[in-house]
């Protein structure tokens, strides 16, 4: 017999599976609700949009979103945004010398920020906190578990920066079902929509990530052709070229801050307006367009060359698929007409459709009936490879390789006695290691001593779906085979990470009690809202007697939800007016269920 | 088993896109580890080689090259004649010179002139494999294999300028 618990959205054993666009401004939880991706609220006051800014307070809190905005302008180093652009990266990286109000902590490894309230902090531990935040949110919205997540990542990040955005998925206690590319996601969420085959191009500028990909959707297979970008480059920068016209000789990480959040707003309001006021002084569209060309001229080659690889001409596509906040950019939109020779699509909301279409991944991979429907083929961005003498790299897997993929090579030793070898494993398409970005080192031994070019050891790649790399190598001529364990160079160890989830449950347990207490608030407002509903649609079923006996319970469930913090006591309260309203329930049930059988709409 | 068998087709240098495409697809639909949340490891291995064998088959010098080493030849042993060598040789220096003046307009005039060799070369290959003759297919093919090696550096160079 049924409750009203299970009138809609019976509780899925593992919880919903949602999607997320982990982005570089903003972030977005999606779930499929019957069978439509829909964005969750994410931030306070119902906002779809979660902006990509985590505050850490002198008292060890942590706030997320908005609320964190608000500390901006007194704590600008306490105050983290954009920092998806330090996935993966190493301390004295590039990017960490560009504008900015960061504080960053010394050391070698993986970039730290000085915080204040304790240690400092990764971006990968930042990230957590975003993912964190809108796993919460999503729990609040099925009040019930989310445990499962497809999370996307630019088509452009690397091996390194895959593994920390799956990492800061674990911190966050999220099962990342699959890394999915963003300008994937954005195309599953098109081609569903609208259920069309052919060649589309996706253009993906976000807050500091561009991305193009050319997918082709026949027969339910949903194939990446080639992709390219530019991990590092987005409309963040299109604010410091702004705020470069206001910024003196040597400005405070304040002035910067203030300076940076002034010349977004002047950005945003230019794509209406042709004229604006910067800090008091006045910068026209034409100015702006002129500033931001070299920019948008380097998504151009980018475009042209992933084209090439997927030997295709502009003329042959059958859509143009605008994704990213920065695509609102009257210039970006103009240029992407120019460089495809067609006026771009961007019917679904730019900002939302990675999102919706990470939740249809999500449901596609959880939901057994869905499973038919269509399958994503994708591919590594950039190539991997080993160095070989004289530093120069063997490409072993080329760019645009279709996941998961495998390759091995065999490798000779070069002297005699040679008992180790060397193995550097790095990605990139440049010639010499050192312009590639190395992902691990690691030393075979135990090789037998044997004559130089005797020695054989052969060195798999393997990608999984995710387009993670991991590295194995078999010494062939004794067929001893050696375990290695890859030891990321820039990202955090499996030791470290452990840490992280431990410190982080041992702060979370008073969040803990105030999230179930407030999950049972919610599970009471609907089963209030549901049983209001019922009484006034079908109380006709209902005795007076029994009536009055269900609004009794209602109104000191109702009390109690806004009295107690025993969540146990709230949830005891909600089974028990369930249980009541049985009855109830199985009358309404048939009376459905006549009405459907004599053909009248329910 | 070889890429061929894997597709169910013979070996051959010539194959219809269209419907290796499609065979592709249905692989694809039948081992993908999404497919088959059951077995995602032995999904994901089955996988990996539909990919490496379509990977190979669909690109024509690859697939030549491919058909080549199936029939015991190695084109890493295989040793040019010396005129071919310093050919190379002249077109690498020239290749150089233009790097180092940053000429870009030159660096993609001399690899047009290889595209164009590689692509004669390649024609001979699989015209000499249809009529069964591996010695000459080696000779032609190993050319190519040359030739894609000097395209890859052009390749990197571009790639460097970008």
């Amino acid at each position: 017999m049924k409750g009203l618990l299970q009138i809609h959205d019976p509780l899925k054993p593992k919880g919903h599976a949602v999607g997320i666009d982990l982005g570089t401004t903003n972030s977005l939880v999606a779930g499929v609700i019957h069978g439509k991706p829909v964005c969750l609220e994410a931030d306070e006051g119902g906002a779809k949009l979660l902006p990509s800014v985590v505050h850490y307070g002198r008292d060890g809190g942590v706030l997320v979103g908005q609320r964190a905005v608000a500390q901006m302008p007194q704590h600008p180093t306490d105050t983290l945004k954009s920092v998806k652009r330090f996935m993966g990266k190493s301390h004295g990286d590039a990017e960490t010398k560009k504008l900015g109000a960061y504080k960053f902590a010394g050391g070698t490894g993986v970039v730290r920020f000085e915080v204040s309230g304790g240690q400092p902090v990764t971006p990968i531990e930042v990230s957590g906190e975003i993912l964190r935040a809108l796993k919460r949110r999503a729990e609040s919205h099925f009040a019930g578990k989310v445990e499962q997540a497809v999370i996307t990542v630019p088509a452009y990040f690397d091996d390194a920066q895959r593994q920390a955005t799956k990492d800061a998925g674990r911190l966050a206690g999220l099962e990342v079902l699959r890394l999915l590319n963003e300008p994937t996601a954005a195309a599953l969420a098109y081609g569903l929509d609208k259920g069309s085959q052919g060649h589309f191009a996706v253009y993906d500028l976000g807050g500091g990530t561009f991305d193009i990909s050319i997918l082709e959707l026949t027969d339910g297979v949903f194939q990446v052709k080639s992709v390219g970008g530019d991990s590092a480059l987005g409309g963040d920068d299109f604010d410091r070229a702004l705020a470069g016209l206001v910024l003196g000789e040597k400005p405070t990480p304040a002035e910067i801050s203030t300076a940076l959040q002034a010349a977004r707003a002047a950005k945003e309001r230019l794509t209406t307006e042709t004229k604006v006021d910067l800090l008091g002084r006045t910068v026209t569209r034409d100015e702006f367009d002129a500033l931001i060309r070299p920019l948008i001229e380097k998504t151009g080659v980018a475009c042209r060359r992933a084209l090439k690889d997927a030997e295709l001409k502009a003329g042959e596509l059958d859509g143009v698929v605008l994704v990213g906040g920065s695509t609102r950019v009257p210039a970006v939109r103009r240029f992407v007409a120019e460089v495809f020779g067609r006026e771009p699509l961007a019917d679904i909301d730019p900002d939302q459709v990675v999102a919706l279409g990470a939740a249809v991944q999500a449901d596609l991979l959880t939901n057994a009936e869905r499973r038919d429907e269509v399958l994503l083929l994708d591919v590594i961005p950039l190539s991997l490879g080993l160095e070989t003498m004289g530093g120069v790299v063997e490409k072993l897997i080329p760019r645009n390789s279709t996941i998961p993929i495998g390759q091995a090579q065999v490798f000779t030793t070069f002297q005699d006695g040679q008992n180790a070898m060397d193995i550097h494993v790095v990605q990139g398409e440049r010639e010499l290691v050192e312009d590639c970005r190395s992902l691990a080192r690691f030393r075979l031994t135990g090789i037998p001593a044997l004559p130089a070019g005797i020695g054989r050891v052969e060195v798999k790649f393997s990608v999984d779906a995710d387009g993670i790399l991991s590295v194995s190598a078999k010494e062939q001529s004794t067929g001893i085979e050696q375990k290695i364990t890859v030891k990321p160079t820039h990202g955090l160890t499996d030791d470290e990470i452990e840490q992280m989830l431990l410190d982080s449950i041992d702060h979370a347990e008073d969040d803990i009690q105030k999230r179930l207490l407030r999950e049972q608030q919610i599970e009471a407002q609907r089963i209030l809202i549901d049983a209001a509903k019922q009484l006034s649609e079908n109380g006709d079923l209902l005795e007076p007697a029994e009536r009055a006996e269900l609004e009794a319970s209602m109104r000191s469930l109702e009390a109690l939800s806004k009295e107690t913090t025993d969540h146990h006591r709230l949830k005891q309260a909600i089974v028990g007016l369930d249980e009541q309203s049985k009855p109830f329930v199985e009358r309404i049930m048939n009376r459905a269920i006549s009405r459907a059988v004599v053909g009248q709409k329910v | 088993m070889s890429h061929f068998e894997l597709f169910g087709l013979a070996p051959s240098v010539d194959l219809d896109m269209a419907s290796l495409e499609a065979k592709y697809r249905e692989l694809s639909l039948a081992n993908h580890p999404d497919r088959n949340p059951a077995d995602r490891v032995g999904a994901a291995s089955r996988t990996a080689n539909i990919n490496e064998a379509f990977k190979v088959l669909k690109h024509p010098v690859r697939r030549a090259f491919y058909l080549l080493g199936l029939k015991g030849v190695d084109l890493e042993k295989v040793s040019m004649p010396m005129e071919f060598l310093e050919g190379i040789l002249e077109q690498r220096e020239a290749l150089e010179a233009a790097m180092a003046e940053k000429n870009f307009v030159k660096v993609r005039g001399l690899a047009a002139q290889i595209e164009r060799d590689s692509a004669v070369a390649l024609s001979a290959g699989q015209a000499s494999l249809r009529a069964g003759d591996v010695a000459a297919a080696t000779s032609a093919l190993a050319k190519v294999r040359y030739f894609g090696r000097f395209l890859e550096e052009v390749e990197a160079i571009e790639e460097d300028a970008a």
